[in-house]
């Protein structure tokens, strides 16, 4: 509804200032090259590309993938990237009973050097909803902000909150003209809406769809297999859009939406991204359940944020953990993860020592049996 | 050498050959281990031309997942079975581990054709080894010769990450050997593109005093979880374990059926 009625203002969009009462009043550079040359959408010219600008301050610089080494190329051609790029970083978000969690760590890296190793990768957009971001820090934090500005306004507009599914499709649709350009924005939101049902309806309609599970997983994993991705999509994602359909729009409640530069826009119950994100994901699969406590889903997520700092080179120093329910955020401190490794292995050794002096207890035993 | 001319010095070929006689040359038959590159034929230029930078790709994936880890009771070794070709899933019961001997594996992952034409030839030169010197190759001679043999053709395109695991006299062994002649002895390794999966499960689930079947049930997560994730492994989980008197299979499961198991509060 919102975008139909201000379709007269998009079309003039790329080109200049637009009209300020359109929504998406939004600055969007006059590049000349964005609208001169035929450039196919996902990739590059690299001849005409006037931008050198180096930047100062960017989350890793590594040959994309950020999948494991060794991924594939997609279908389409591959065309040189003006720089490697990737994101060089962890954040996981999941939904469960008690809302939705979502981590990261806090290292910002610029090719091989920590620029930060206390930054924040969780930005709150408002009361009820927050991102996490991977990708280029500015572009990250830049764009966070205008989705919060615009959000701002929908809601002193219409009286209320856009919801999850709404501001994904916000801000996906904002991110679309800078498609093929070297913007780097991997996001997802998470939050909690308030519609007009209450929250059951979710939850109820999570249990519903246990029984379709069987039938539709084989067809969302040979999808999702088709596509030629290296991602194997969250079954659950699929059995909410075979099963809810129209309705999923009134729903309130947990929301999760994976949001990327590149166009794509998932709605899921598990999304970790970035660069630390396989062995985050391992770790994920083994435990998220809808049932969760929310002190189990919390551990969960450290430990799966915990286990990729140790693997991945570019994520690393602490881990910040958001909660989201329907009274807002709340956010946890922020832990080193160091002490948890070193707490780690010190209950090893103990136990290793513990274990060690049991045996020798028992060889004791036996030896003085031995001997009457 | 002009000392060895002045000395009168024959040399060491030379003399081998006496007393040994002909035909018989090393201590490792070199000369049927590798084979002759055709004149003028450079695989590593061809390789350069085929890189990112020339605007081709062909990216030597090696698309499997492999784990293999220590512990107190031995070495665990688990592997998946999917052999691809692309995007086309060649087989989905390929057999990705080599029993060498009945007390030495070996892993294969990268290009099934490399990996399976070398380690049959280190599996040759073990035993050639055995019967030479009446004795068990050791773990970390096994895979120094694996190492060796990929150092010959390094940068020429070949694509091979494999363990060598077995259990000699400084007990347990894995080591990891790689195309690019990397060898490194650990604790703990997983190989393949579903492998940064594997070690998400494989670290948070170890501990150095965990029972026999719980290290069973430790390498099929790993390689369950991989599955689930990467696209280019599937199929079963083919199991091993590397005790004092030799290896065990232990179990080839279905891998659908166990991320069932695994995820049952997800569904």
């Amino acid at each position: 509804m919102l975008f139909g009625k201000r379709t007269r203002d998009i079309s003039s969009r790329g080109l200049s200032w637009s009209n300020s009462e359109s929504p998406l009043h939004l600055y969007i550079p006059a590049a000349e090259y964005l609208s001169e040359s035929p450039i196919q959408f996902g990739q590059i010219n690299p001849n005409t590309a006037p931008y050198h600008i180096t930047p100062l301050h960017q989350d890793s610089t590594q040959p994309f993938p950020s999948f494991p080494p060794g991924f594939p190329p997609s279908s389409s051609p591959s065309v040189p990237l003006p720089f490697p790029m990737s994101h060089g970083t962890t954040t996981l978000a999941f939904m469960f009973q008690g809302g939705v969690i979502a981590a990261a760590d806090t290292r910002s890296s610029c090719n091989g050097l920590v620029a930060c190793p206390a930054s924040q990768k969780i930005l709150p957009v408002h009361s009820h909803l927050v991102g996490t971001t991977s990708g280029t820090s500015a572009d990250c934090a830049l764009w966070k902000r205008i989705l919060a500005r615009e959000l701002r306004l929908y809601q002193l507009r219409h009286g209320r909150r856009l919801s999850t599914a709404g501001a994904a499709k916000l801000l996906a649709h904002m991110l679309h003209p800078f498609k093929g350009t070297e913007l780097c924005v991997a996001a997802t939101l998470c939050g909690w809406d308030r519609g007009a049902n209450q929250q059951e309806n979710r939850s109820k309609m999570g249990n519903e769809t246990d029984d379709l599970a069987k039938t539709s997983e084989s067809d969302s994993i040979s999808q999702a297999e088709a596509r030629g991705r290296n991602l194997c999509l969250s079954p659950a994602m699929s059995r909410q859009h075979c099963s809810a359909g129209g309705k999923q729009l009134v729903l309130s409640g947990p929301s999760l939406y994976y949001v990327c530069s590149d166009g794509t826009r998932l709605q899921g119950v598990l999304f970790s991204v970035g660069s630390g994100s396989p062995y985050a994901y391992s770790v994920l699969d083994g435990g998220v359940r809808w049932g969760l406590t929310v002190e189990e889903a919390i551990s969960l997520a450290r430990e799966a944020v915990y286990r990729a700092t140790h693997r991945d080179a570019y994520s690393g120093n602490c881990v910040d953990v958001y909660h989201i329910t329907s009274h807002g955020w709340t956010r946890r401190d922020r832990e080193e993860l160091r002490e948890e490794y070193y707490r780690e292995k010190e209950s090893e050794r103990v136990k290793v020592k513990e274990r060690r002096e049991k045996q020798e207890g028992v060889e004791d035993g036996q030896s003085s049996g031995r001997k009457k | 050498m002009a000392l060895f001319d002045v000395s009168g010095y024959k040399s060491h070929a030379g003399l081998r050959g006496q007393i040994l006689g002909t035909g018989v040359g090393h201590l490792v038959d070199r000369t049927n281990q590798e084979f002759a590159v055709p004149v003028g034929v450079d695989p590593s230029g061809f390789l350069k031309s085929c890189s990112r930078e020339g605007g081709v790709s062909i990216d030597l994936n090696h698309g499997t997942t492999t784990l293999a880890f220590k512990f107190r009771h031995g070495v665990i070794v688990a592997v998946d079975s999917r052999a691809s070709a692309g995007s086309y899933i060649a087989s989905k019961e390929a057999n990705k581990v080599i029993e060498i001997n009945p007390y030495l594996l070996g892993t294969m992952s990268g290009s099934a054709a490399d990996c399976q034409y070398w380690e049959r030839l280190l599996a040759k030169e073990c035993r050639l080894y055995k019967l030479r010197n009446k004795q068990r190759i050791s773990v970390s001679a096994a895979s120094k010769l694996l190492c060796n043999m990929m150092l010959g053709y390094r940068g020429m395109g070949l694509s091979m990450g494999s363990m060598i695991v077995g259990w000699d006299n400084k007990g347990p062994g894995l080591y990891y050997v790689d195309d690019n002649a990397t060898r490194l002895s650990g604790r703990m390794f997983s190989t393949g593109c579903g492998s940064s999966y594997a070690y998400g499960v494989m670290d948070s689930g170890y501990r150095e005093d965990m029972t026999v079947e719980e290290a069973y049930e430790l390498g099929r997560r790993g390689i369950t979880h991989a599955t689930h994730r990467d696209a280019y492994s599937g199929g079963v989980v083919n199991l091993y374990h590397m005790q004092e008197d030799g290896w065990v299979k232990v179990c080839k499961e279905d891998v659908s059926e166990l991320i069932h198991r695994y995820r049952k509060g997800m569904f």
